[in-house]
């Protein structure tokens, strides 16, 4: 019994089904890798399951619980963190606040606020915000404004703001467009670390070369349908991968 | 007998606010925001006409037309001037800009003006008695004219090279830019365009009707609920849209005293974005991944 | 040129409008709502008060009105608050899901029904000719001084109590989450949290405040007539609030004492006719509209005004 169950879920677009009775099941502390050729479906799921589309069939199980049909911010309360292909942030706020702005605090009440019965929870996840700017890098800017921030910045920023939420599984979307070597190299050693705490990650991406040395389990998708899952070596080497890459002209397959 | 009679009144109401619309719609389209200030336009181009005709005592149609070609420049002048260069801050920042640009227009309007009813110098015609329904030939004239209109327009942008620049642009401003479509000239034209047509209506209120300075006011919000009826930046669905407005209004005389004739126009406009904000013809305005 | 009057005179209205204009600020400057209605719940504070404290409506005078419950000033003020809320929350709760000029617009609209509403039901509050010598609380009880500086002072405690209160909620989590909504609401969103109900509630929270500053300047005018309560009064506090850099409750401030300094400064100027009195109030319009094109563009005071320093830093 995974973390996460996708079963038979469909979705469709006008008459395109982008994704189509699709399943599988990702286990708790795995970190899993999502890929396929462009139109395979790989950004829809994530927004199904996130609870931005509402799927027309099948299920999305939380740790046993039903996802499919309640809302956005409903999901993500429940467990679910997800980061964007364009990394988004609250631009006017200082890193440190967008992590503070992330997770619910006892200030967001009226009467709390006016009061400042708030101040000591805010210590409190002051000093977590700050360490998982530490983990991402971005330390030394926890009082920049994210406006300010670099375009590889911002999709760390948002890495960090999800794991401040400490949720149950973390979705990346594409982490490393636009990302510069380095940084990926940075990427990969943060997500290799949150493997080791035990979160469970599911990473959608292009960058094959990036993601095949870096997770356990691979599920594939080709025109909105799981064609095949298995480890990475195994998927590297299997001829219809290849075959469904190659023969869209299409693949960048590292 | 009632009824025919507000319904003609309808399809005068509805051909002014089918011209006053499109040029409103045009630019919500093209340049993508709306501008407030598109009802004081139309209020410069009837005082323009009223001083030309009435005071200089020059032929109406003389001093419509100039006063239209010259509202057409002023509207190019506004956007190079204010709008073009905060473009980049977003449709909602050149929303409260045109508030700003409709305080100006009418501060100066009504400096220069001063208060009092104005009309144009034009000649009295009779309404001709229609088996019982009183039409007064300018309101045919305003009928004729906005048909004229509904029609240049679409050969405009469907036949002419710049209209259909203005299309292209319309659709995707980035893909028509690397198209190799001269993005500037074309919303040069959007501009003189939705000027011209601002103009033309400001000729038509004053044809229709006397004039204060305030009557700018007064339409914009009959303007917003025929473009929203119509879906933001839909122009063939202005055409339905400005019957559909009008009629509701003139309609409503059956039942309502005259002063609420405009809150249907308000009622229409909270009552469309809360049901369907895509209106006739256009997209959903909400949250998107 | 009567200076004191002067003083008084702009220290009440800048308190009055002050409070429109913080009401404003947290309502676009903070949650980033666009809201082109604001004049909607300064009228029905200000309706609501004159209709609750007058003597009930007589034969014998020409004035119609709908009820006059001759209850006390302060009930009125309640009452004013009261109204305020439920306009808002009338207003507010379909408009949960419009964004950017969707909302403008259905603002706007909603605050000009409001207004064709006082204007064409002549049974509500005498219609166009509006309700004249509203009574001032606390006439004779204030007989020993000055009313006019007891009123300004009135406003302004009033003023700063919702200055100060506004203020802890920027300057709190609360505030942040505010202006994350504004900032990005799909981030916001994601992050677990709801928006509707910072939307609703902030809404619901500051209309009753400019609600009272509805009857506040009911107490300044002693006039209750539908000219006062047009959108000009919603487009100047939004003048006000561009002027003073938008975003935070003391630019707010800054640019409403700047408009009020203006308008009654040029009101002060003693013209020989009424064309030319007439002329300067046409040229006061336009050159603020002027002012809030320059400063939308240019931002001058927008380097007084940065984002609230609200976190506690560790270690």
């Amino acid at each position: 019994m995974g973390l996460l169950r996708i079963e038979g879920v469909s979705k469709r677009f006008g008459g395109l089904r982008a994704v189509d009775q699709c399943s599988f099941t990702v286990e708790q502390g795995s970190l899993t890798g999502l890929i396929g050729p462009n139109g395979a479906g790989k950004s829809t799921v994530f927004n199904l399951i996130s609870g931005l589309y509402k799927p027309e069939s099948g299920s999305i199980r939380l740790d046993g619980e039903e996802l499919t049909g309640q809302s956005p911010d409903e999901i993500a309360a429940r467990g679910v963190g997800r980061t964007f292909q364009t990394p988004r942030s609250f631009s006017t706020l200082s890193c440190l606040e967008n992590l503070l702005a992330s997770i619910p605090s006892s200030g967001e009440h009226l009467i709390s606020s006016i009061f400042g019965t708030y101040l000591a929870e805010e210590k409190a996840a002051t000093v977590r915000a700050e360490d998982y700017l530490d983990l991402v890098g971005l330390g030394a800017r926890s009082d920049t404004p994210a406006d300010e921030l670099s375009g590889g910045e911002l999709r760390m920023l948002e890495v960090a703001r999800q794991l401040m939420r400490n949720p149950k599984i973390l979705l990346l979307d594409e982490p490393t467009a636009g990302v510069t070597p380095t940084l990926q190299v940075r990427l990969a050693e943060t997500l290799k670390e949150l493997h080791a705490r035990g979160l469970t990650v599911v990473v959608v991406e292009h960058n094959l070369g990036f993601l095949l040395d870096l997770v356990e389990r691979v599920v594939v998708m080709v025109s909105g349908q799981v064609l095949t899952q298995g480890d990475p070596d195994a998927i590297r080497s299997d001829p219809e991968v290849i075959n469904a890459y190659l023969g869209r002209r299409d693949g960048d397959a590292a | 007998m009632r009824v025919t009679q507000l319904i003609v009144l309808g399809l005068g109401t509805g051909a002014f606010l089918l011209i006053a619309t499109l040029g409103f719609s045009l630019v919500r389209r093209v340049e993508g925001f709306l501008n407030i200030a598109h009802a004081e336009l139309m209020s410069v181009a009837a005082f323009v006409t009223w001083y030309l005709n009435a005071d200089l005592g020059w032929h109406f149609v003389l001093a419509a037309a100039i006063a239209v070609v010259v509202t057409a420049f002023i509207a190019l002048a506004i956007a190079r001037l204010i709008y073009d260069p905060i473009k980049h801050l977003g449709p909602p920042i050149l929303l409260i800009s045109s508030v700003g640009v409709a305080f100006l227009l009418h501060g100066i309007t009504s400096a220069v003006i001063g208060v009092g009813i104005r009309s144009f110098q034009i000649p009295r015609l009779d309404a001709w008695n229609v088996g019982g329904v009183l039409v007064t030939p300018y309101r045919i004239a305003l009928l004729v004219l906005a048909g004229l209109v509904a029609v240049g327009l679409a050969l405009f942008l469907n036949k002419t090279r710049t209209g259909k620049s203005i299309r292209a642009m319309a659709i995707n401003k980035e893909l028509a830019g690397s198209r190799g479509i001269n993005v500037n000239a074309a919303s040069r034209a959007t501009w003189l365009l939705a000027g011209l047509l601002a103009g033309l209506g400001g000729v038509a209120l004053g044809v229709l009707g006397t004039l204060t300075t305030d009557i700018a006011f007064q339409q914009i919000l009959v303007i917003l609920a025929v473009a929203i009826v119509a879906g933001l930046g839909s122009l063939y669905g202005v055409i339905a849209a400005a019957f559909i407005v009008a009629f509701a209004m003139d309609l409503s005389l059956l039942i309502l005293p005259g002063g609420y004739r405009p809150v249907i126009a308000f009622a229409i406009v909270i009552v469309v974005l809360l049901v369907r904000p895509q209106g006739v013809a256009g997209s959903r305005p909400e949250l998107t991944a | 040129m009567n200076w004191g009057q002067l003083a008084i005179t702009v220290v009440t209205l800048v308190s009055i409008l002050g409070v429109v204009t913080l009401v404003l600020n947290m309502q676009y400057g903070h949650a980033g709502l666009i809201n082109f209605g604001v004049v909607a719940y300064f009228a029905a504070g200000a309706y609501t008060y004159v209709l609750l404290t007058q003597a009930p409506p007589s034969e014998a005078s020409l004035d119609q009105y709908a009820i006059g419950l001759d209850l006390p000033a302060w009930a009125g003020l309640a009452g004013a608050a009261v109204a305020g809320l439920v306009f808002a929350a009338i207003t507010g709760w379909p408009t949960l899901r419009l964004r950017g000029e969707y909302l403008a617009l259905t603002t706007f609209a909603f605050a000009e029904v409001f207004h064709s509403f006082i204007v064409n039901e002549q049974r509500f509050a005498n219609g166009t000719r509006g309700l004249v010598g509203v009574p001032r609380p606390y006439r004779e009880e204030l007989s020993f001084i000055d009313y006019d500086i007891a009123l300004a002072v009135a406003a302004l405690v009033f003023l700063i109590i919702a200055y100060v209160i506004f203020e802890r909620i920027v300057r709190s989590p609360y505030g942040r989450a505010l202006e994350a909504l504004r900032d990005d609401e799909l981030a916001l969103v994601t992050s677990g949290k709801r928006s509707r109900r910072f939307r609703l509630e902030i809404f619901l929270f500051t209309a009753p405040f400019a609600a009272m500053a509805g009857a506040f300047y009911i107490w300044y005018t002693t006039l209750a007539i539908p000219d006062l309560f047009t959108a000009e009064v919603t487009f100047i506090v939004w003048i006000a609030l561009v002027l003073g850099g938008e975003g935070s409750n003391r630019g707010a401030l800054i640019g409403i004492t700047l408009v009020i300094l203006f308008e009654e400064l040029i009101r002060a100027i003693p013209f020989d006719t009424i064309r030319a009195a007439q002329i300067a109030a046409s040229l006061e319009v336009a050159a603020l509209g002027l002012l809030l094109i320059i400063f939308l563009r240019w931002q001058p005071f927008a380097s007084l005004t940065r984002a609230p320093k609200r976190v506690a830093r560790s270690g």
